[in-house]
């Protein structure tokens, strides 16, 4: 109870400094939480920001999964194969420190403007992520555990699967969750930037229309829903490594 | 936090052909001719040399360095006081852990019309962009670095009577930047990459209009 | 600092949330003894330690350091000698030894010539002065905290557990080095240790600590003549005898 009291403090902290913001106003047509909050509700109440929702969800379920998906078996077969990821790498090194976002017109030159690519800029911002975390994984197994097992006379597949995978889980999890943090942020850059979609194309199109509550009511909820995503991530990720000490 | 950028060198021999690979690949392709939208790697590196004859490229260079200082270097003090501190006090870290961790990783380019909103001014926009990006992540590692800082140096300077000023002076701040080397790597090189990339971007675009 | 000290623990008592580690502590040391603790793993000897230097709060009881009572860490009479050594590995062995000093505000010129004498005592003198940690041997590293430690002049040495983690030829020399440190310079003593041999070869009393909660169970006197480095005293049967009466009460204690 006290906790909550405490970790509450912040969020009362930054409404009162927002109101206070408005109130000045630091600049002009800057909404109050309060007006804010009846904007976010009205956008509910009418539909437009679930629909929104429903379509940035389509690309980020698209573009993640896929990221997922072959990110890592990549990143496995990278650690466990030492030439694929002595080359893999540099490839993903780039990737990783490549402002991702200079990629977009290339991918909208490929593959137009729609929901696809949207789904390939959250693919490339995120499978570099998720595949090094991988690959990290299984170049961090201790090697006394392998030699361990392979002492028992373990098998390749045993030693994968039983020893090489379990050491690996903490980091490939870990790289799942900054993985969907980035892939969050390939929807966001790839919605307000080139193809207006979903919640990018709301948030633009109040911004145009100078509704500025509306815009700012998008934007929090966005925030929100990738918060309540990568905690419910974080849930699992705890969940499945009860063995991990503290 | 996991490691992400594992310590050994970037390029080695494997590296090193790989990215070979890469430019004759690129270069191939370019030659070719499938799209106009590939130009070939030889040609962009001669734009990219023009560009850099003539002054525009470090002129750019230059400004994009300017407003990427503005943003982080105010991010990087505010972000490491702000570590150390959540790293000394468990109470200022039971408050606000949470919300730097959920910030760290939220998409806060969702943020940036707001910020458009709020500054207008682009140079000002970029900065805070910048802030916002560098802030959570600095505060993080820093705050990881002063948890992970060894409990026996602690005890020991503490033995010494070394008081809060003197803990932060001699131990944390040593502990955290003289054994992190990695860390000054990582920026200085993404950075480095990142203006880079801005220049090579430019030099495709420089290199498109030639075509046209 | 003239002449060593000795240490009053009366009814010293420290509970860890819902783990009572240490209960109605009551040792006496003597200016000068050297005094072993002893006991299996969760008995509180390093806990009873740090309550000493000041590290730990105590929650009953009084601890007096010469004539100061200790309220808190950075009393000058006592300094520290760590298990994991605690040598900061950014610095050379010399500004390690010189920390102590510094931290204490000893302007940087007496710091160095403290830092020398204090190195050379430890045998760490010349070329060794400016090697970081990390190209020193375990035990070279142990006499850098050592050279630490006497750096400052304390009258009380309080050592945890200081050569658990040093290969055993090694430790039998720096034992020795210790021996022959300790009667040179007359100071007192506590080592927290966990090994019988060493308790007895080093100590003229040996404390054993009960676990859970943490207690005086009992306590050994040392008779063995001195100095023992130079007399063979572990391959003495006395010696063996010792252990083996120490090794009775451990056991008998389960």
């Amino acid at each position: 109870m006290k906790r909550w009291l405490l970790r509450g403090t912040p969020l009362v902290a930054f409404l009162a400094l927002w109101q206070w913001a408005a109130w000045v106003p630091v600049s002009f047509n800057f909404p109050t939480p309060w007006q804010t909050l009846v904007a976010l509700s009205e956008l509910l109440g009418s539909g437009a920001l679930l629909q929104a929702t429903a379509t940035s969800l389509q690309s980020l379920v698209l573009g993640f999964g896929a990221a997922m998906v072959i990110g890592v078996p990549l990143g496995l077969l990278m650690g466990v194969v030492r030439g694929v990821g002595r080359v893999a790498r540099v490839y993903l090194d780039l990737l990783i420190a490549l402002p991702s976002a200079a990629l977009i017109p290339l991918v909208i030159l490929s593959f137009g403007i729609s929901i696809v690519s949207s789904a390939v800029i959250i693919f490339v911002f995120s499978v570099p992520f998720i595949t090094m975390n991988a690959y990290g994984g299984v170049r961090d197994t201790r090697p006394r555990l392998v030699e361990m097992a392979r002492s028992f006379g373990a098998s390749w597949g045993k030693l994968f699967t039983r020893i090489v995978v379990p050491s690996a889980a903490p980091m490939i999890l870990a790289g799942l969750r900054l993985g969907l943090s980035r892939a969050f942020l390939g929807l966001i850059v790839a919605e307000l930037l080139l193809s207006p979609f979903g919640l990018g194309k709301l948030i633009m199109i109040s911004r145009s229309m100078f509704e500025h509550d509306k815009m700012f009511a998008t934007v929090l909820w966005t925030l929100v829903l990738s918060g309540v995503a990568l905690a419910v991530l974080a849930r699992v990720e705890t969940r499945l490594l009860r063995w991990r000490a503290g | 936090m996991t490691p992400l950028l594992t310590p050994e060198p970037a390029f080695d021999r494997a590296g090193l052909a790989a990215l070979a690979g890469l430019l004759i690949v690129w270069e191939i392709l370019g030659r070719l001719q499938l799209t106009i939208f590939i130009p070939s790697a030889s040609s962009v590196a001669a734009a990219w040399w023009e560009l850099l004859n003539n002054g525009t490229l470090l002129r750019s260079a230059g400004s994009s360095l300017f407003s990427l200082a503005k943003g982080f270097i105010p991010a990087a003090v505010l972000g490491v006081a702000l570590g150390l501190a959540m790293g000394r006090f468990p109470t200022l870290r039971e408050v606000l852990d949470g919300w730097i961790n959920a910030l760290m990783s939220a998409p806060l380019s969702a943020l940036v019309p707001v910020l458009i909103a709020l500054f207008g001014v682009r140079d000002t926009v970029v900065a805070a962009t910048v802030f916002l990006f560098a802030f959570f992540v600095i505060v993080v590692n820093t705050m990881t670095g002063v948890r992970g800082t060894e409990r026996s140096l602690v005890d020991m300077a503490r033995s010494y009577g070394a008081g809060e000023t003197a803990l932060f002076a001699r131990i944390y701040l040593p502990a955290n930047t003289f054994l992190i080397p990695e860390l000054y790597a990582v920026i200085v090189s993404v950075l480095v990459v990142a203006l880079l990339c801005a220049s090579v971007v430019q030099a495709c675009e420089r290199a498109l209009v030639r075509w046209k | 600092m003239t002449g060593p000290v000795g240490i009053a623990i009366e009814g010293v008592s420290k509970r860890f949330g819902a783990v009572q580690a240490l209960v109605d502590i009551d040792i006496h040391v003597k200016a000068g003894e050297f005094l072993a603790l002893i006991g299996p793993s969760g008995c509180g000897k390093t806990t009873l330690l740090k309550c000493v230097s000041g590290l730990v709060a105590a929650d009953g009881g009084r601890i007096v350091v010469g004539s100061r009572t200790v309220t808190g860490p950075g009393g000058r009479e006592a300094s520290l000698v760590f298990q994991d050594f605690a040598l900061l590995p950014w610095a050379t062995a010399r500004e390690n030894a010189e920390f102590g000093l510094l931290l204490r505000g000893a302007p940087a010129a007496e710091r160095t010539a403290a830092a020398r004498q204090a190195l050379a005592k430890v045998g760490l003198a010349g070329s060794f002065e400016d090697a970081y940690p990390s190209q020193l041997s375990g035990g070279m590293q142990q006499r850098v905290g050592l050279a630490r430690a006497l750096a400052v002049n304390p009258q009380v040495l309080l050592m945890d557990e200081p050569f658990a983690s040093i290969d055993e030829q090694t430790r039998r020399i720096l034992q020795d080095d210790l021996l022959r440190l300790w009667s040179d310079e007359r100071k007192t003593v506590v080592l927290v240790t966990h090994s019988m041999e060493e308790a007895i070869y080093l100590s003229d009393r040996v404390v054993v600590l009960s676990p859970r909660p943490g207690r005086v169970h009992r306590a050994l006197d040392v008779p063995l003549p001195r100095p023992r480095e130079a007399l063979d005293v572990r391959a003495s049967a006395e010696f063996a005898r010792l252990v083996d009466e120490l090794w009775q009460i451990l056991k008998k204690m389960q």
